[in-house]
């Protein structure tokens, strides 16, 4: 007669079977693969019992799970299987070693899920690539657009001064061409620098010169020069800023280009007003400046309009300038590591605030320098 | 004491286990490993306002988008569950509606909170589907972050408490 040694058996299979009373108390273990203690609590050394007390009150409770772990204790999985045997009564647990397996599952949990879940950033990726394409297109189609009008006009005037004619041009005449013609080069000229600047700033070229600066000096220096704009002719232009210097740390052609467009824009936009004002202010702390106009203000969209390349926040309104002057703004402000704020409601004006990181203030070399 | 069951449902890579961990352990992972079956936390904690100790195990169970019977399973004997949803996806709420229906259908009337999981790179931009799932379930949301910990302790307490409210 065979004996057959049920520990050996359990062993071999890599199994432990645990007998358990109704309250989960531990009364028989057999195979000696894990140290289970007699007459404690199992629940304690294999929490996933917790909750089911109840399930296991009936006759036929029966549950398996394939791999379980304990994760804060970082354990080997094992698979657990719960039973009442349905002739005695007596409520049995299985734990089985599934080390191999569970790590061949999980490597193909891994890889299905780690693939599903690249593949959706890459449909993101792609639509997003798509639509900068489709925005690289549009910009394209605008810049061949603003570089026309003025050729047209240089073109056309040149070949009307070029022709010759049976009774000659006045003087006047001509002047009137060569003006515009002087008008249409500087706005090319404008629009390729700037363009140059926005994809320098794009492609990470456009390099920053930085050196001690006067934020207050530059103020009142670009506050004097656009005076002289012909927009600024019934404008009151004022530059209110502090009479001591704040030194910032920046490029400081890049912030007088910064606020020249900004105080370009809002002349533009009071040109048309009575008792039109704008006015520079400047905050020493934060450090900012703002330039604010009573002009005509615009709506949320309008703003988010103009911040877009070529954007025309009014339809079939179209300002003198090259259209990039704001989304140039945004990235030289960026690239000092600050930021432009536009508060406006229509008719109530608008006011932009160009702020800058204030670790770049340079209040120590401004007192030393005071000093000596 | 009693030991409480909650599980945490989800598709997977939408942060079960990171919010598990985070309120377990208080560690964060950028690394995605993949839960295979159920992993399990034991907890002891502290509801500070009522000064009541309470002790959890928390199901950590491995993600898909659709519940499937194994998941079934595994929800037998809850008190209670966190449905996370991942707030960078297109549709993250397709997956919460189905395991948070699973949920229900099986084990009637115990409390379920959502958790808008990755708070910390996206914005919740269907307020009004979140509003639905609150009163079609009559449950909490909460914006969590397992990367920041933002809401992640409040949540599982919230929880905690509701399935106290309800003498389960
Ligand atoms: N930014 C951010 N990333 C998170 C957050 N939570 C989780 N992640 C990341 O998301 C990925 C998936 O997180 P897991 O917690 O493993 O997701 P899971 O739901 O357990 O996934 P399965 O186990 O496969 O079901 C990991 O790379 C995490 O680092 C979060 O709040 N913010
Ligand atoms: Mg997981």
């Amino acid at each position: 007669m065979t004996l057959l040694n049920i520990d050996l058996v359990l062993e071999t299979l890599g199994i432990v079977a645990v007998r358990l009373d109704d309250d989960f108390i531990v009364r028989e273990v057999s195979g000696n693969m894990l140290d289970i203690p007699l007459n404690t609590d199992m629940r304690e050394y294999m929490p996933a019992l917790y909750g089911l007390e109840e399930v296991f009150e009936t006759a036929d409770a029966n549950m398996s799970m394939p791999f379980v772990q304990i994760g804060n204790a970082r354990d080997e999985p094992i698979a657990l299987t719960v039973r009442r045997d349905p002739e005695t009564g007596v409520l049995w647990l299985f734990l089985r070693d599934v080390r191999e397996e569970s790590a061949m599952h999980r490597q193909l949990v891994q890889n299905h899920n780690s693939l599903s879940l690249a593949q959706v950033e890459l449909v993101k990726a792609r639509d997003a690539a798509q639509k900068a394409d489709r925005a690289k297109t549009a910009f394209l189609a605008n810049v061949s657009h603003e570089l026309r009008t003025p050729l047209h006009v240089i073109i056309g005037g040149a070949s009307i001064l070029s022709k010759a004619r049976n009774t000659p041009l006045e003087p006047d005449e001509v002047t009137d061409y060569a003006i515009d013609m002087h008008e249409s080069g500087v706005l090319l000229l404008q629009l390729v620098d700037d363009l140059i600047d926005l994809s320098r700033s794009e492609t990470g070229n456009l390099i920053l010169y930085e050196e001690r600066c006067d934020l207050c000096e530059i103020a009142r220096a670009i506050t004097t020069l656009c005076q002289d704009l012909p927009e600024a002719r019934h404008t009151v232009l004022e530059c209110q800023v502090p009479a001591d210097p704040v030194w910032l740390f920046a490029d400081a052609r890049r912030i007088k280009q910064i606020l020249l467009n900004l105080i370009s824009n809002a002349v533009k936009a009071v040109a048309n007003l009575n008792a039109a004002e704008v006015i520079v202010t400047l905050d020493p702390d934060m450090p900012s400046l703002t330039v604010a106009d009573n002009g005509p203000g615009m709506t949320a969209e309008e703003v988010a309009t103009a911040r877009q390349p070529f954007g025309q926040p009014r339809a079939g309104v179209r300002g003198k300038g090259t259209g990039l002057g704001l989304s140039i703004v945004e990235r030289l402000v960026s690239l000092h590591g600050g930021q432009v704020v536009i508060v406006t409601e229509p008719g109530k004006g608008l006011a932009a605030t160009v702020s800058f990181d204030p670790e770049r203030l340079l209040k120590s070399t401004s007192l030393s320098q005071n000093v000596s | 004491m009693k030991t409480y069951k909650i599980v945490v449902l989800g598709d997977f890579g939408v942060g079960k286990t990171s919010l598990i961990r985070r309120y377990v352990l208080d560690e964060f992972s950028d690394e995605y490993r993949a839960t295979l079956g159920v992993h399990l936390y034991k907890h002891a904690d502290t509801l500070v306002e009522e000064d009541l100790k309470i002790s959890l195990v928390v199901w950590d169970i491995e993600g898909a988008p659709l519940p499937s019977g194994q998941t079934q399973r595994y929800i037998v004997g809850a008190s209670g569950a966190v449905v996370v949803g991942d707030m960078t996806r297109d549709d993250p709420f397709s997956a919460m509606w189905a395991a948070a229906d699973i949920f229900e259908e099986a084990l009637p009337g115990r409390p379920l909170c959502l958790a808008l999981n990755k708070c910390d790179i996206a914005t919740i931009d269907n307020e009004e589907t979140v509003a639905r799932m609150k009163r079609r379930y009559d449950c909490n949301a909460f914006m969590t972050s397992a990367r920041t910990g933002d809401c992640v302790t409040p949540m599982f307490h919230a929880l905690t408490r509701s399935i106290l409210a309800r003498g389960l």
